[in-house]
């Protein structure tokens, strides 16, 4: 049987001393969607952080196409806590690597690289992708279809991104994280905070990603458009995954608040 | 006081901003990129000025200046690297890396300087002229020497944006500066692109130090007079962009020209520190930034 394209086992972390989330297991297949939503705070942000490597695990693996991508060592003892010299004691876990491997995150409210402009930031993006998916051509090609994704982006090629709306902005992050080839994309709440317009165009764009077959992570607080695009939902809180249902199983957004926060009459 | 003066006075000021440039850009390279101070910029200048006389000066080496002063260059690149990876990298993690630098890089300057006294001795030397004879601009007369010095410094700072303007290296590592959690998640390598800062920051000290050791005698505490130059320039210009300390360069070339010329050496640190307290005051971010910090 294959290897599901990512796999947690028992994750947990959270930003020391703190721990944010615990007993994570989640099993994202081939060419899947998921979805979460959960309350705000509640470490949804932290978990995806943990996953791409930013914030290093406390326990537990991150397995992606059958590769585990963190060390095997549990949190480092108080002892040599303070002592972290790379070469010793080495990180949990490398974001880089993660990145190279095809899992790419698109951070929540990323700005980005506020004084590089659009066509420096996506030059760079593909870095992510070398000598995984083809050369040189193969970054045109997908150049040419991001910017037809983002037409405003090909309009604002020399700004700067500090210079952009912030729908601009998301618009920019997706389309860097599209230009690294990803095997499986996490969108941390692409939408939030725009304007109703915005929103749409991005919306439009994140279905156009999705139906050209790139596997998702979907982070939203819009049940209707998390329903439309994933094929689970998992609902998050407390840092824990309370619940995972199916497409056909996820009801109105009342109902899943009903279920989160217990019922009401 | 003749026109004539004043203008043999301005270029000396020039050569003096162009060394103070290139060696605030460098100290600028990594403030903006790793977030501390490199307290150790001083006696990278003293070491790239001893190791370019090592390898070019006629009682050593003997390979010639051009050749010495690449080799020495380059030399200073693997040191800046090395430099990094003993006393930055180890504490990169730690939440007090900018406190803890402080002192590492004080450390590391330290053993530098007594390493030089070591090896070279304390007796001064003198790095040759860049280049003999006048050369006429004009109404000003140069010495070939500084024009050869403006001419490469010049071209220096022009290649450093070129670098970190079109070249995928340089844009990462102004990507890396300007955020690194996003340059992390976009697969950036990131330690290497700072142990790069290190090594080209260290490079630059390295010319300025051959550039310092040919107008003045060389000893192995000779960078703190331009370290001391360059935090001036940095204050003044900020570092928020890696260009902004050269028009601050040039300003405090030309404060540190006429007033030693019109008031008297002595009076000239005052000068400059009056100067510098006065943009404190004003406009603490610095004279030509709005910008946050990045490269
Ligand atoms: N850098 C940080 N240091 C310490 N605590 C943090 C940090 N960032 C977030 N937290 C805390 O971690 C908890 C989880 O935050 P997280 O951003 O993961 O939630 P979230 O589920 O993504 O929320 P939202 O829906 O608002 O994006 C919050 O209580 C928050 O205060
Ligand atoms: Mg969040």
């Amino acid at each position: 049987m294959k290897a599901p394209l990512l796999e947690l086992r028992g994750l947990a972390g959270g930003y020391d001393p703190i721990q944010i989330f615990q007993d994570v297991d989640l099993e994202v297949p081939h060419d899947r969607a998921v979805g979460f939503f959960g309350p705000n705070g509640h470490g949804k942000t932290t978990l995806m952080k943990t996953i791409s490597g930013v914030l290093e695990p406390w326990s537990g693996d991150v397995i992606f196409e059958g590769r585990r991508m963190n060390r095997a060592a549990e949190r480092g003892s108080r002892r040599w806590r303070n002592f972290n010299y790379d070469a010793i004691i080495p990180r949990r876990m490398d974001p880089k690597a993660v990145a190279r491997a095809g899992l790419i995150h698109v951070a929540q409210g990323n700005l980005l690289f506020p004084e590089m402009t659009v066509e420096e930031t996506l030059s760079i993006a593909p870095i992510a992708a070398a000598g995984r998916a083809g050369g040189a051509a193969e970054t045109k090609r997908r150049r040419d279809e991001v910017e037809a994704l983002f037409p405003r982006l090909a309009e604002r090629r020399r700004h700067k991104a500090r210079y952009l709306s912030g729908g601009e902005r998301q618009m920019l992050s997706i389309a860097a994280g599209l230009m690294a080839a990803p095997k499986l994309l996490i969108l941390d709440e692409p939408t939030l905070g725009l304007s109703p317009r915005l929103r749409g165009e991005l919306c439009d764009a994140i279905r156009q990603v999705r139906a050209g077959g790139v596997p998702l992570i979907l982070i939203e607080q819009d049940v209707g458009f998390l329903k439309e695009l994933i094929d689970v939902l998992y609902l998050f809180d407390h840092g824990r995954i309370s619940r995972r249902l199916t497409r056909d199983e996820v009801p109105s957004h009342d109902r899943l608040m009903a279920m989160l926060f217990g019922e009401r009459e | 006081m003749s026109l004539d003066t004043l203008l043999v006075v301005a270029s000396g000021g020039l050569v003096l901003g162009a060394i103070y440039a290139l060696m605030a850009s460098g100290l600028a390279v990594v403030w903006t990129t790793l977030g501390i101070f490199n307290f150790a910029h001083g006696a990278f200048i003293a070491l790239g000025a001893y190791l370019g006389w090592q390898l070019s000066h006629a009682e050593a080496s003997g390979l010639g200046l051009l050749a010495g002063a690449l080799g020495a260059v380059a030399a200073m690149f693997v040191i800046g690297v090395c430099f990094h990876y003993a006393l930055v990298r180890p504490f990169e993690r730690k939440a007090n890396i900018v406190a803890a630098s402080v002192i590492t890089t004080l450390a590391g300057a330290a053993i530098i300087e007594n390493g030089i006294s070591l090896v070279w001795g304390p007796r001064s030397k003198q790095m040759p002229r860049l280049a003999e004879g006048d050369v006429a601009l004009g109404p000003v007369v140069l010495s070939a020497s500084d024009l050869v010095l403006l001419v490469t410094v010049a071209a220096i700072l022009a290649g450093l944006g070129w670098f970190l303007g079109a070249t995928r290296t340089g844009r990462s590592m102004r990507a890396v500066a300007q955020n690194r959690e996003a340059a992390e998640l976009m697969g950036l390598d990131v330690p290497r692109l700072y142990a790069v800062s290190f090594g080209l920051s260290a490079a630059m000290a390295g010319l300025a130090g051959l550039f310092v050791g040919s107008i003045r005698f060389m000893t192995p505490t000779m960078g703190a007079d331009p370290l001391m130059k360059a935090l001036i320039v940095v204050i003044l210009g900020g570092v928020a962009r890696f260009t902004s300390p050269i028009y601050a360069a040039l300003i405090v070339g030309m404060v540190e020209a006429y007033s030693s010329y019109f008031l008297g050496l002595y009076w000239t640190p005052a000068v400059l520190f009056a100067l510098m307290i006065a943009v404190l005051v004003l406009k603490p971010s610095g004279l030509f930034t709005s910008h946050q910090r990045t490269l």
